[in-house]
């Protein structure tokens, strides 16, 4: 594609997704026409970084994207004939996602391309490095709940942060996030731990993110005033989860953005900036009235 | 029901969803002339269809269809089952 040719390693894996998901060619190339050279400028940055993670599993990491695409349309239908996400517990998911490893892996190899394919994700991750790092503490302590593919705590580890921190209630989820920063060559080093937040040790953060947790919850809130626990007072937090946007483990829908920057109020964060990124980078308007999905981010000060 | 009365109950619906869209509603349509039409709107179409005619499609019948029409044929069929 043309306006790729300049930066060849988004070029290859462009290519390289087609080849095993050529159904994808129109949506790939609207993703890339619709967007500016600036953007594609950033997601070529991120290209790099999920190559580097993907090592010798390019192909299959492309491949298991097609086969997430196949899964988010089943939840689709259900979505848009319901008006529900298909689970509701924690159990649930735990159950037929989080305990199948097969599933869970493709899962992730998955959601690691979306972070290219799709421009609300890779809009998130730009905004995180932009817009929230700069405000964090000079040589001060950051913590990630849920790092996942760790793209963010790479992130978080170049910044001005002192130490930073990484806590999942998954040993397999954090044994994903460290293989990954090693294959990104983090310098500084990255605790990763595993604690459920519901027991969490009484530590204290300057600065902390929670990116795509909020849904899996049964009891988000809580969660959140947790998380205001342990921070700092005048610490700022991250909060990014989408609306309307089913997918093999959500459980929480928001139907709107309003839905988490008011919960995020409610635990105890003053609001600081909010930004919403359309799925498809269609309008907001648009993906208000069509209940599209929403990436939100919201961030928000300890008070 | 005949075709020319399902293309009269989808138009309305698939302005809606695809508003960018504004030549002719009709059997050649595809999506390479919608930008909007992709495969999330292609579910809300299909979805909206069904709501509206009382029909359920199997996502798997509705998928790799090459133009609208076979979709309002699919309707058709449905409907005279």
């Amino acid at each position: 594609m043309n306006k790729l040719e300049a930066y060849p390693t988004l070029s290859r894996l462009y290519d390289l997704q087609l080849e095993v998901f050529p159904a994808h060619e129109d949506f790939l190339k609207r993703r890339f026409e619709n967007s500016s050279d600036e953007h594609i400028g950033e997601v070529a940055q991120l290209a790099e970084i999920v190559e580097r993670i993907a090592g010798y599993n390019l192909r299959v990491i492309a491949e298991d994207y097609a086969w997430l695409t196949d899964r988010m349309l089943e939840e689709e239908y259900h979505f848009r004939r319901t008006g529900k996400y298909r689970l509701s517990t924690f159990e649930e998911a735990e159950r037929t996602v989080y305990a199948d490893p097969v599933f869970m892996q493709k899962y992730m190899n998955g959601v690691l391309l979306s972070h290219l394919w799709w421009g609300n994700h890779s809009r998130v991750i730009v905004y995180f490095r932009r817009q929230f790092l700069p405000l964090i503490r000079e040589g001060g302590s950051h913590l990630e709940v849920g790092p996942g593919h760790g793209l963010l705590l790479y992130l978080a580890a170049q910044s001005q942060a002192g130490s930073v921190t990484g806590w999942d209630v998954s040993e397999t989820s954090l044994k994903n996030t460290r293989n990954a920063l090693q294959a990104m060559g983090v310098e500084k080093p990255i605790a990763l731990e595993a604690h459920n937040i519901v027991n969490a040790p009484s530590q204290k953060f300057d600065s902390l993110t929670f990116s795509e947790v909020l849904e899996h919850l049964e009891e988000p809130l809580e969660a959140l005033k947790i998380l205001r626990s342990l921070l700092n007072e005048g610490g700022k937090i991250f909060v990014h989860a989408p609306v309307n946007s089913p997918a093999p483990d959500h459980i929480y829908l928001f139907e709107d953005p309003e839905a988490i920057i008011d919960m995020v109020e409610q635990a105890g964060f003053k609001i600081e900036k909010t930004e919403c990124f359309p799925g498809m980078d269609a309008p907001i308007d648009r993906a208000r009235k069509l209940k599209l999905t929403i990436s939100t981010i919201v961030v928000g000060t300890a008070i | 029901m005949t075709n020319e009365a399902i293309y009269a109950e989808i138009e309305p619906v698939f302005r809606e969803l695809f508003d960018d869209y504004e030549g002719p509603v009709n059997a050649e349509l595809t999506g390479n002339d919608v930008d909007q039409w992709d495969s999330l709107g292609h579910v809300q179409l299909v979805v909206s269809i069904e709501q509206i005619f009382g029909v359920r499609f199997d996502p798997q019948e509705v998928t790799d269809l090459p133009n609208l029409g076979a979709l309002v044929d699919l309707i058709a069929a449905k409907k005279s089952g």
